[in-house]
């Protein structure tokens, strides 16, 4: 039997209003614990819960033990993970709660549709697990992944009313009404073939399931709403509301990914299709290419995120990962020493219409205690996904004990 | 320098093991004849060189292994970090798969480095890292940095086979008061390595190792000192192992606790798929 856990307290200085969110001062707190049981060789249970607080409602205050984590806010104590592995000779089934990564890239990883992520904080996000059950037969280089997810898990969106939800200009005098989330039923199914040769890494997959980020539906309230959460102070006294749901579309997509190292860099390089029988879903492919090395004591990572429309039907997503398209993203880190080391990471849309720059510092102190300061700053224009954001440059401070 | 030359020494002679059977590995040396030399003399000193690095392999063989290792690591200043690994390993000398796992400080645990030793080629190797629920190979060109902060680097943490070096015998000299013999070991052209040549001290009494350095061109840059020398299951293993870097004056003390050899193993425990297990 092993564990791991922490508890982390973070607070996030916003030095700007924003037109939706006032709060400039927003702190949190996680604590995590993890334990992992080996009762036979060939079997092992993982289990982890989480147990949240903070100062600004992106965690729910309900006393209750969440496991599907398909909530708006984040739940207040959660099974993080609760899953079985089990294994023998070349054949792995994990079935629960669980954590499936699929791709190579680090940027912008277009084939991990099993991964869904918490975007409260649209630019320090987490990932979220899902429930299935993944199976794995590896024979030499080869491996083959069935992934089966019957129940769909979301990512999480802003909040509506704090401010990486950024209202456009033209709506800022209504009243905006959470409507929830459509989340789909049906099973979730992907296959994923990897080879692992001595000269470069290759998998090709293919997902039926759903975007886990969704399309935004905006419409009028169809009758007087009641009392409703408005995001606008100086709205006028009875505006129509518009009520904002979230819609997960049906996708497929055929991915790929590859590592070649090469005698300087390794290229990472990552695309996938995604097509929709939806009619108010785009398709299009996403890919990424980037180089890898590491000299010394610096990582260095840059490449490009790109993207194709192939089919624009949709009007208005929230797609993080589209939204880094078209940007060259680059990351440096540094080792110090063994408890010190800094880093910087960019990303830059190359019409020049957004910008994100974070700067890092973290320091280690003793066995258990970390800290980690960070600055980011978010620049470009109104209409450009980063730069919608530029009222959210920050800083962030981050104490965490490790156990 | 492979993580066998790290942790076992050298066992018993068996000099009637078939030479066919024997799949030469470890962390071997000797460069080409100097001009200077008679031909023969020089031959001759290649030769023994070999025959001694073979002769310290074969001691070491074994199926399996496994211990739990604490890394001390010392910078210029002398403040300490303190990590701690489990290592197992399957098969032997180019052949072996090991997997890596460290169990603290709690910030790192569960971090795996999965290694896959070839005879023929150097190693490939694999990084699970939990907090991003991800693996990521370590590329060749990068086997040359610091493994997490210590002053091992990647590529010292991997087995080399002996036939992937060139070795020439230098002399005699003692080293904490054990004669040894002095072998200069350089990779062959086909072998990808940080280290342009490398020294190795071998125990005259024991075939183990006692102390090896690693050069850059003409630099010295690191600088493995093996004490506590200790007969485990007939195996000669040096209990304490530290490494110095001599460029930026920290070093990184490795201890071996609980050191086990031919422990039973499955093969399907040193696979990309079980480093995911944590």
């Amino acid at each position: 039997m092993s564990q791991r856990g922490f508890v982390e307290a973070r607070g996030f200085l916003f030095p700007q209003d924003a037109p939706n969110d006032p709060v400039n001062l927003v702190a949190d707190v996680l604590a995590r614990e993890e334990v992992f049981v080996k009762p036979a060789p060939w079997i092992q249970f993982a289990a982890g819960l989480d147990a949240r607080a903070d100062t600004h409602g992106q965690t729910e205050r309900v006393w209750r033990l969440d496991f599907a984590d398909r909530g708006a806010r984040r739940p207040a104590f959660s099974v993080r993970r609760l899953s079985a592995t089990m294994h023998a000779r070349h054949v792995t089934v994990d079935a629960g709660k669980q954590f499936i990564r699929w791709g190579k890239t680090d940027i912008l990883t277009p084939t991990d549709h099993f991964a869904p992520r918490d975007f409260l904080n649209v630019v320090d996000s987490d990932l979220i697990a899902v429930t299935g059950v993944r199976g794995a037969v590896q024979a030499r280089s080869e491996t083959v992944e069935v992934v089966i997810v019957p129940r769909f898990t979301p990512s999480r969106v802003p909040l509506l009313d704090q401010r990486w939800t950024v209202v456009p200009p033209e709506a800022t005098m209504l009243p905006l009404a959470d409507g929830g989330a459509v989340l789909p039923e049906g099973t979730q199914t992907g296959v994923r073939w990897s080879h692992t040769g001595d000269a470069y890494e290759l998998s090709l997959s293919y997902f039926d399931g759903f975007n886990h980020l969704p399309n935004i539906e905006a419409a009028p309230a169809p009758v007087a709403p009641g009392p409703i959460p408005s995001t606008c102070a100086a709205c006028p006294s009875s505006p129509p509301a518009i009520v904002i749901t979230r819609v997960y579309p049906s996708i497929t997509s055929y991915g790929a990914d590859t590592a070649v190292p090469t005698r300087w860099f390794t290229i990472k390089g990552e695309a996938a299709y995604f097509g929709s029988s939806s009619p108010a879903t785009d398709e299009y492919v996403l890919y990424v290419v980037q180089l890898e090395r590491q000299t010394g004591e610096w990582l260095l990572v840059a490449g490009y995120a790109g993207e194709i429309v192939t089919e624009r039907r949709a009007v208005l997503t929230f797609a993080p990962d589209r939204g880094l398209a078209r940007s060259i993203v680059a990351r440096a880190s540094y080792t110090i020493d063994p408890n010190r080391s800094a880093a910087i990471e960019t990303a830059i849309h190359q019409d020049g219409g957004g910008a994100y720059i974070k700067a890092e510092y973290s320091q280690a102190r003793g066995q258990h205690w970390r800290t980690t300061a960070a600055a980011v700053v978010i620049a470009g224009e109104a209409d450009d996904f980063l730069g919608q954001y530029r009222r959210n440059s920050h800083l962030s401070l981050t104490l965490r004990y490790s156990f | 320098m492979s993580r066998r030359t790290i942790i076992t020494m050298s066992r018993r002679p068996r000099r009637s093991r078939r030479l066919a059977l024997y799949k030469p590995c470890i962390l071997i040396f000797v460069s080409f004849v100097s001009s200077w030399f008679v031909p023969s003399s020089a031959l001759h000193a290649a030769e023994d060189a070999r025959r001694i690095v073979d002769e310290a392999q074969k001691r070491t063989d074994a199926k399996s292994q496994r211990y739990e290792g604490l890394l001390q690591v010392f910078d210029a200043k002398g403040r300490i970090s303190d990590k701690q690994w489990s290592f197992e390993r399957i098969g032997s000398h180019g052949q072996s798969r090991s997997v890596l796992r460290f169990t603290a400080p709690a910030e790192v645990k569960g971090v795996a480095l999965l290694v896959v030793n070839h005879p023929d080629r150097a190693s490939d190797q694999w990084m699970w890292r939990p907090a991003i629920e991800r693996d990521t190979r370590v590329a060749l060109q990068d086997r040359s940095t610091r493994f997490f902060g210590t002053d091992f680097s990647f590529e010292d943490l991997e087995e080399r086979d002996v036939n992937q070096y060139d070795y020439e015998l230098l002399g005699d000299e003692t080293i904490d008061n054990a004669p040894c013999w002095k072998i200069q070991s350089t990779p062959k052209e086909t072998k990808s390595s940080q280290y342009t040549r490398s020294i190795v001290w071998v125990r005259k009494d024991t075939y183990a190792f006692a102390r090896i350095e690693n050069f850059i061109k003409d630099r010295a840059v690191r600088q493995l000192t093996y004490s506590r020398l200790e007969n485990v299951q007939g195996i000669w293993t040096a209990r304490q192992l530290e490494m110095l870097d001599l460029r930026r004056g920290s070093r990184t003390r490795l201890t071996l606790e609980k050191l086990q050899y031919n422990v039973p193993m499955n093969e399907s425990d040193f696979t990309l798929e079980a480093i995911r297990r944590q």
